[in-house]
């Protein structure tokens, strides 16, 4: 190894220490290493704009916009109250209703603000109903987690897999969409299988809860009606731009900013304080981070690990399956984005053995379903149980992890099952 | 297990940030509270009528049966206008004034009390000279619920969609109150 490559290894691992540990922010840490490669001249200036993946970047800043814009509607709200209505205080019907909502959002917004806005209208229900909160609040986790493997701009790890690999939004929809529902359907099976000595309430009880949940008026969330319509049509365009955006030759990124400018020129929202909401700091990890994988690249480190692993794996077959489950594996226990950067340069550098088109969805499959595994896999998973915690509901490491761990190994067997057969077996 | 709450501590405030301060101050602003969830029970109502309030709506009649309490429907003449009527006009001007107003008085607490009674509940009428909101808090003070019109005591307009003694009222009471 040159000492440029033990350097480039050296920040790629202290960078990694530093954000899992949590010791300073992520932010900083991808950012102090970013820096350091750039002073070393690992990574060169001209380079940065290649390495840096604007395509990312641009397409997380313009949902951020859409979805901070749309906040304000109080839209978010509006569905939580009226999912809560239509599930007339009965535990199960919350349980499914809330899941399919929360994937269902998580599949075009973002996990944590997704969660974010749904969690306190489920802990307000099962306090309501007088049942164990848990179920509702991992299931909501779960879906979170499986809805956003559904599309490419459902989770930052499809976003990071879709902008390298030039995948469309329809190919995401078309791999993932399947896998998704299939895992929906379990997740929720095996959450009530579960918990199901927890989910049953009286008639009587029942009966007062739901004259309650008809007291709220879903319209009293509503903060801006104007806002809250235009919020509606902007992301249907969005959406709709979305399905088409390979046919036209439009990048995903240029949808995202052009949904965020016509909602900000539209609504006539002051454009500061929706950029002020931006989440700048994701935005500098992601940047940061990029630098750091794209020193590994530049060094060649990334492409004598896909030799080596090349050479161990014989077909398309066993590359998937080793990358999905070492994929769902590792992100359980370490962040899924800075492993996703790691692992994409990884796959372009097999594409001189193999045909890496199966591998994108067997990585998209184990870095987004792999967060179900523990507590600290995803975000939505530390955000659900910070806020539970504040609530003063307990989901501890070992509550998660019974339950966690079971649905990440049939989410991702299911997975894995349905690609082999897609594109090994077929 | 806390050093593992201590993580997820830190963890949370560097992803959520202060946005769930925000979004459940929002919540807050629409969910019911604790005391608002306690259903009251209630066993007897209060319902004021006067001229002013025309007709009650089919709503109020099938939420208030709902109950099976017994009410009280009562028709408060305003002395104090009788009085100005007496001085301003002639004791002969005023005696028609009430002739007039207990006929429309009995007509509207037979007609509302007559529609109460079909949906099975046990209702009882007074008429009486007093003050139309000093009494309403007065008697309410026995009562479980007061369901009162919008229009009560006044002429309701645009920029005050509800009468000053109406607001006047609720102000005053405690228990829970239907304004139709």
């Amino acid at each position: 190894m040159t000492p440029l490559e033990i350097f480039a290894l050296a920040v790629f691992i202290f960078t990694y220490a530093l954000i899992i540990s949590e010791r300073i922010h992520r932010t900083v840490a991808a950012m102090a290493g970013g820096s350091l490669v750039l002073l070393a001249n690992i990574v060169p200036w001209e380079k940065v704009p290649l390495y840096l993946d604007l395509d990312t970047i641009l397409l997380l800043a313009g949902m951020m916009i859409i979805v901070n814009t749309t906040r304000l509607s109080g839209l978010f709200e509006y569905i939580a109250i009226k999912t809560a209505k239509l599930a007339k205080g009965e535990p199960i019907r919350v349980l499914l209703l809330f899941s399919v909502v929360t994937a269902l959002i998580s599949a075009f917004l973002d996990n944590v603000t997704t969660v974010l806005l749904l969690t306190p209208m489920l802990i307000y229900i099962s306090r309501l109903m007088e049942v164990n909160p848990l179920p509702f609040l991992l299931s909501e986790i779960f879906a979170s987690n499986i809805g956003g493997t559904a599309t490419l701009i459902g989770d930052p790890p499809n976003i990071m897999i879709g902008s390298a690999a030039g995948l469309s939004f329809n190919e995401f929809l078309v791999n993932m969409g399947p896998i998704a529902f299939l895992d929906l359907i379990l997740m929720v099976f095996v959450v009530y299988l579960a918990y199901r000595g927890t989910l049953k309430i009286s008639p009587e009880k029942k009966e007062r809860i739901l004259r309650t949940l008809e007291g709220l008026d879903e319209r009293a969330a509503i903060r801006d009606l104007p806002l809250f319509r235009k919020s509606i049509v902007t992301i249907v365009i969005v959406v709709l731009f979305f399905f088409v955006h390979d046919k036209l030759g439009i990048e995903p990124a240029v949808v995202a900013l052009f949904g965020a400018s016509l909602l900000l020129f539209w609504s006539r929202e002051n454009p500061e304080g929706i950029l002020e909401k931006v989440e700048w700091a994701t935005l500098f990890f992601f940047g940061g981070l990029f630098l750091i994988v794209g020193s590994l690249v530049e060094t060649g480190f990334i492409g004598q690990i896909a030799q080596w692993v090349t050479s161990h794996v014989h077909t398309e077959g066993e590359a998937m399956l080793v990358i999905a489950w070492f994929s769902a594996l590792a992100s359980a226990v370490i962040d899924n984005i800075p492993f996703t950067a790691t692992m994409i340069p990884l796959i372009k550098a097999m594409e001189t053995s193999l045909n890496t088109y199966p591998l994108w969805w067997a990585l998209s499959l184990g870095a987004c379903l792999g967060g179900n595994g523990t507590a600290i896999g995803a975000s939505a998973n530390v955000v659900v149980i910070g806020i539970a915690a504040r609530e003063d509901i307990r989901i501890t490491f070992m509550d998660f992890l019974k339950i966690g761990m079971l649905i990440m190994v049939l989410t991702v067997g299911a997975g894995v099952g349905i690609l082999w057969l897609r594109y090994v077996w077929w | 297990m806390g050093l593992y709450s201590s993580f997820i501590g830190r963890k949370f405030k560097h992803i959520a940030g202060k946005k769930y301060e925000d979004i459940i101050k929002h919540y807050r602003e629409f969910l019911l509270t604790e005391e608002e969830r306690q259903i009251p029970e209630i066993n007897s109502i209060l319902m004021p009528l006067d001229r002013y309030v025309k007709n009650v709506p089919e709503e109020v009649y099938e939420t208030i049966s709902a109950y099976e309490a017994r009410i009280l429907l009562v028709y408060i003449l305003d002395s104090q206008v009788f009085e100005l009527v007496r001085q301003t006009l002639s004791p002969e001007a005023s005696e028609e004034f009430r002739r007039k107003e207990e006929v429309m008085g009995e007509e509207l607490l037979n007609n509302v009390a007559k529609k109460l009674e079909s949906y099975g509940l046990k209702v009882q009428r007074r008429m009486f000279f007093g003050n139309k909101s000093d009494d309403v808090i007065r008697m309410a003070e026995n009562y479980d619920m007061l369901a009162i019109s919008k229009n009560y005591g006044s002429e309701i307009t645009k920029t005050s969609p509800i009468s000053p003694l109406v607001l006047k009222i609720i102000q005053h009471l405690e228990i829970p109150v239907i304004v139709y």
